[in-house]
């Protein structure tokens, strides 16, 4: 396309620095190595970090809730991140998990691997369905629609009391065992269930990682970056779009599932329009569009949430206030703002 | 002998393409033809119908009648991927790049954009050939230097170009400026113009622009549009000196 002589020299520079772009680390300072490291996708820092995590909050429990809801974060932030799509309906997804889960394990199977399977198929099938309505539609569009499939939703549960138990929700979910290969553990004790959790976490974590890094991930990136660039660039974005929701729908789903077992139970309010809200807040407060963010957001939010209660009853204005400080002082997140701030140091 | 054929080919033909905004009519029964390889300006006056020529060309517009033809295979109505997907790509006046993306990164996602979208089980640094074809598009628009900058970080001038880079990573077979040196100093419009002489004859380009040395170093055929119609075409020369374009657009200037 260009002369030879320019294609010779730029096969060469790829041939030697293009073939892997993620550089070497000497002739790094300090601050670009922590600049790495931050980035958030240092996954065995990330590990070692959910290794020690539970003996650092006050009780176990608290650190389940925290890596369960993380985990929710985790995949309503592909939607609203990295695809850039600010939907209302994430509670239809983990509800529809959980409420899966539970209903299988307590009239079909009692095995978890397949209970916790068919919540994850459940959400993913149904955000193939909730996204192939909405993702025609941009912005406050797309956001109204997901919230408004997301309520019908809520009230065929409601609605539905033999199956879903209606207001009274799936109560007295069995707790069957963990079977593998043959062997059987009992995974409820706080801890045991816990890393329990951490499995499914951590699958999701790698495969994220993967799928960011992957043609796939930059052209999602591309997409919420500019449309209709991406459009004259030859992909189909509302295809990619509609994927990336599926995507984040399946593994708010698993997380559902991962709650119905932490509980024992599904209440109502799972499918409820404030779940979708309080995963949102969650996602803003960590920083979205990061990859830890999502995390440290549920994190900062269940702490408080666990500090505060225990104060007064009003808690929710105070996270209320909280939330609203952080929307107006750090708005790239908790984590982007650390992010951005190591990204300055390392240039200097 | 085969260039000589190879020229002859038509690459893009437009039958009577009309656009009506309401009352307006953008662009008035446009018959226009392109041979392959050519270097098309496309010169007049603000509101002469360019850009919406350009845009139903590339399918952001769905023309009111007319037909477009590009290879022999009509086109008319088309989604913009799939006329993308033929091999017509387009740099815009305003550039419109992926801001959070760094440059490198830009033109990489618009090399892939010919063999994958939805591969999402391996690592996009493992594809060497996007990694190499990246390399070269950058060498060629001369950012190698700022690879890892984001995109919203540029000057207005290196946006430009990587506008312009980010067209040519698609690997198009027709490309499509719109006016590539608006806003940009003396020294970055030299840039360009070298820039976008050295791309090869196998690419087809049609080019919008006002300014006038530009236009008249760069093409081997002018169209100026007046009103949505074609006033004229033909060689820069005969471009020069044709009366009507003088009075309507060139404004008596001597070029």
């Amino acid at each position: 396309m260009i002369n030879k002589a320019s294609i010779k020299e730029a096969m060469g520079k790829g041939s030697s620095g293009g073939g892997d772009l993620q550089e070497p680390m000497r002739n790094q300072s300090i601050w670009q190595k922590l600049a790495v490291l931050v980035s958030g996708k240092s996954l065995f820092f990330i590990f070692a970090f959910f290794v020690i995590f539970p003996f650092i909050v006050p009780y176990k429990a608290l650190a389940t809730q925290i890596i369960i809801w993380g985990l929710f974060a985790l995949g309503y932030n592909v939607c609203l991140g990295y695809a850039g799509m600010l939907s209302f309906g994430h509670a239809a997804f983990f509800g529809i998990g959980a409420y899966t889960t539970g209903i299988i394990l307590i009239r079909l199977w009692g095995n978890l691997w397949f209970s916790l399977f068919s919540g994850f198929a459940s959400a993913l099938v149904l955000a193939f369905i909730l996204g192939f309505l909405s993702i025609k539609r941009r912005g406050i569009y797309f956001g109204m629609l997901t919230l408004a499939f997301a309520q019908l939703v809520y009230f065929i549960g409601f609605q539905w009391v033999d199956l879903t138990g209606g207001d009274n929700g799936l109560r007295s979910i069995p707790a069957v065992p963990l079977s593998f290969f043959g062997f059987s553990i009992d995974i409820y004790s706080p801890l045991r269930f816990y890393f329990f959790v951490l499995i499914f976490v951590g699958l999701s974590l790698l495969m994220l990682n993967l799928l960011l890094e992957s043609p796939f991930g930059h052209v999602l990136q591309a997409v919420r970056e500019n449309d209709r660039r991406a459009k004259s660039c030859g992909y189909e974005t509302s295809s990619v779009r509609w994927l990336a929701f599926i995507i984040s729908g399946g593994i708010s789903g698993l997380a559902g599932g991962l709650y119905a077992l932490y509980l024992h139970f599904v209440g109502i309010e799972s499918l409820y329009w404030t779940t979708s809200g309080q995963v949102v807040m969650m996602t803003l407060l960590g920083g979205m569009g990061t990859f830890i963010g999502p995390f440290i957001g549920a994190g900062v939010f269940l702490f408080l949430e666990d500090v505060l209660s225990r104060l007064t009853t009003n808690w929710m204005i105070f996270l209320g206030v909280i939330f609203v400080l952080c929307v107006l002082f750090f708005p790239t997140g908790i984590w982007g703002t650390i992010k951005d701030h190591a990204m300055r140091k390392e240039k200097g | 002998m085969s260039k000589a054929r190879r020229m002859a080919a038509e690459i893009l033909k437009t039958i009577k393409l009309t656009k009506k905004f309401g009352g307006l009519t953008a662009t008035n029964s446009i018959d226009f033809s392109i041979k392959e390889g050519a270097r098309h300006s496309i010169i007049g006056p603000n509101g002469a119908g360019k850009s919406t020529f350009f845009k139903i060309i590339i399918g952001e517009l769905r023309p009111s009648s007319g037909r477009v033809i590009f290879l022999n295979q009509d086109i008319t109505g088309l989604p913009q991927t799939a006329i993308s997907r033929l091999g017509i790509a387009v740099a815009y006046q305003i550039p419109s790049v992926f801001h959070q993306l760094t440059v490198f990164e830009n033109v990489r996602v618009a090399a892939q954009s010919r063999k994958t979208t939805f591969n999402f089980w391996s690592r996009v640094r493992s594809h060497k050939e996007f990694i190499d074809q990246s390399f070269h598009v950058l060498e060629s628009i001369g950012l190698s230097d700022l690879k890892d900058r984001k995109a919203a970080n540029l000057s207005h001038g290196d946006r430009k170009r990587l506008e312009i880079g980010i067209a040519l990573a698609t690997q198009p077979k027709l490309l499509l400026l719109d006016e590539p040196t608006a806003g940009l100093s003396p020294t970055e419009t030299r840039y360009i113009i070298e820039l976008i002489k050295q791309i090869s004859q196998d690419l087809t380009i049609i080019l919008v622009e006002h300014k006038m040395k530009v236009v008249m170093e760069f093409s081997d055929t002018i169209t100026v549009l007046y009103y949505g119609g074609i006033l004229a075409q033909g060689t820069p020369d005969e471009i020069r000196n044709n009366e009507e374009v003088r009075r309507v657009y060139l404004g008596g200037v001597k070029v």
